[in-house]
């Protein structure tokens, strides 16, 4: 039987303020372990939380460009549970009324624009950080817990059941993290997990509107991961109802090693959260001018950003992608770029040659970039040259023409001196320009590599075949 | 009716060893809460808005600015097992295919 793959996403994003959720315990990842604990992140008797306002505006922010409702009343709810990153035993989260609700992201696969359903995005602290003694969960002897990581605070995005395929949750994912980091609120670094994803996953035959049932795996810390355990999890599912058996309701951990999704037996009982109004914190009302000013500063977003690049800077689809996954080459384009003109060349430039140099060594000061376009444009320099000014630019604190003019590369540009070089190198090599003449006309390259060979690669290539064609045709 | 097997799950949940007498006791106590909320249900609250907290405060908000932790010492102080800066806790989860 052929089935239909049915994925929902919730993601937990790491907000970036400098204070945790509620106690001021700085943030800064990388600390030694326990060193920024308090009485209120360690859940001491009598500790009182008090919400962070940055908090709250990335929040607001976040579910603004997620074209979300933002709920002028939302509430903290405590949801109660034992695990050993949890050290109050309770998170407080918000359960019933979330700040944001109903919104959506749009993202494109290959070339079609796709929305996905954000059915809810809530405000919440994060756990405690474990590290197990094996590596994987699943067969640690025992784990360590460093509590500097709980109570910062995190949003938790949930996605409609709408993603139809593997590497669509993994576009959707990686639209996702890019919008975080253009709003500002993340930085989004899977690798230290301050973007992490659990994925709901269930088939259905294919066509049908009932949906199976749904299998939750955790521990999905890159996009390959992600796509991998679906694709896993998919296969997975499907031999299990081939063979009839049934899907059991579970969480499964993805085990990178063995590229397997592994069954994740808890020890305790079904989770049962008793989830109650907390009662430490009010609950939290906006003032509408409050948000409205943060929608009228929202930062441009990434889908935004493509289309302004194609629209007003001429740029291919191609382009356009590679500039706005890159900020910081996308900052160094809009710098030197002419709106309402065709970028493609300076595209190209940034893509290129100075992608691999900019990544090793840092950007150049985009002034030095335009004068090297500057002179490639005049046809002061050919374009094989402009790649070795390039390379100098990152070393030399010379100007691209100062560069030119010190190593003297400038293209020939005087006709009449370019031909006499033509002619010499005609009349050197006439037993060859017969045969040429004869009808043998690959020799026409060797012609062309004699000249450049000759002016030391200088000449306008184009100008070189124009007086080679000249030289050649007028004799015969 | 609140039974023993409610009370003994609730004092599972809550990590709570009760004894024979306290679970005969708390199931006693449980349910005589049970007969005033029945009568509380009794009053008539169509017209009352719903509230999750006993005052109508506004939540006041806190600045974002870091202040002082706890030191790594007194932190682990709470712990039984601790570890290079950690703590130590034992195997959490079992897995299986």
């Amino acid at each position: 039987m052929k089935y239909d793959i049915v994925i929902g996403l919730e993601i937990h994003v790491a907000l970036l303020t400098e204070s945790k959720f509620l106690c001021s315990c700085a943030t800064a990842f990388g600390a030694p372990p326990n060193t920024q604990c308090c009485p209120v992140c360690l859940g001491l008797p009598g500790a009182l939380p008090l919400v962070n306002e940055q908090a709250v505006e990335y929040a607001v922010r976040a579910g603004l460009a997620l074209n979300c409702e933002i709920n002028h009343f939302s509430r903290f709810d405590r949801k109660n549970y034992f695990y050993p990153d949890l050290p109050k035993a309770y998170q407080i989260t918000q359960d019933v009324f979330p700040i944001c609700t109903n919104g959506y992201l749009e993202y494109y696969i290959d070339d079609v624009l796709r929305r996905t359903t954000i059915t809810r995005l809530h405000l919440e602290e994060e756990a405690g950080k474990l590290v197990h003694s094996s590596g994987s969960i699943v067969d640690s002897e025992y784990s360590l817990v460093d509590y500097n990581r709980a109570g910062i605070p995190l949003i938790e995005i949930v996605t409609a059941p709408d993603i139809t395929s593997p590497r669509q949750a993994r576009l959707f994912l990686e639209q996702l993290r890019l919008l975080m980091l253009y709003m500002g609120v993340s930085d989004t670094k899977m690798e230290e997990g301050s973007l992490r994803c659990d994925a709901n996953i269930s088939l259905k035959p294919a066509g049908s509107t009932v949906l199976g049932t749904k299998v939750e795996i955790k521990n999905l810390n890159s996009f390959r991961a992600l796509e991998r355990a679906l694709e896993y999890e998919a296969a997975r599912q499907s031999r299990v109802l081939e063979q009839g058996g049934e899907i059991k309701q579970e969480s499964r951990t993805w085990d990178e090693r063995s590229g397997r999704t592994l069954s994740m037996r808890s020890k305790g009982d079904a989770p049962d959260y008793r989830i109650f109004p907390e009662p430490d914190l009010p609950p939290l009302r906006l003032e509408p001018d409050w948000v409205f000013r943060i929608r009228e500063t929202l930062p441009e977003r990434p889908l935004e950003r493509l289309h302004r690049l194609e629209e007003s800077y001429g740029l291919s689809r191609y382009e356009s992608t590679f500039l706005v996954n890159y900020a910081d080459f996308c900052q160094v384009f809009l710098e030197l770029a002419e709106e309402g003109e065709d970028n493609t060349d300076l595209a190209n430039l940034l893509m290129g040659d100075y992608a691999r140099l900019a990544r090793e060594q840092g950007h150049l000061e985009p002034q030095r970039l335009a004068g090297l376009l500057q002179i490639l444009q005049e046809g002061l320099i050919t374009h094989n040259q402009g790649k070795a000014v390039l390379e100098e630019l990152f070393k030399s604190p010379l100007s691209a023409r100062e560069i030119v003019k010190e190593k003297g590369w400038e293209v020939l540009k005087d006709p009449a001196q370019l031909k006499g070089v033509v002619q010499q190198v005609l009349t050197a090599n006439s037993e060859l320009v017969e045969r040429y003449r004869g009808g043998e006309e690959k020799l026409w390259g060797f012609f062309v590599g004699q000249v450049m060979r000759t002016v030391q690669g200088k000449a306008d290539p184009q100008m070189v075949n124009e007086l080679l064609k000249g030289e050649l045709t007028q004799k015969s | 009716m609140i039974d023993r097997q409610d009370v003994m799950r609730m004092a599972r949940l809550a990590r709570l060893e009760l004894s024979e007498e306290e679970i005969e006791l708390y199931q006693r106590d449980l349910n005589s809460f049970l007969v005033s909320g029945r009568k509380l249900q009794q009053v008539d609250v169509s017209k009352v808005e719903g509230t999750s907290h006993a005052v109508a405060v506004i939540g006041e908000l806190r600045p974002d600015v870091v202040g002082e932790s706890l030191p790594q010492e007194a932190v682990l102080g709470a712990g039984p097992q601790v570890f290079n800066g950690f703590f130590k806790v034992p195997r959490i989860v079992e897995g299986q295919e």
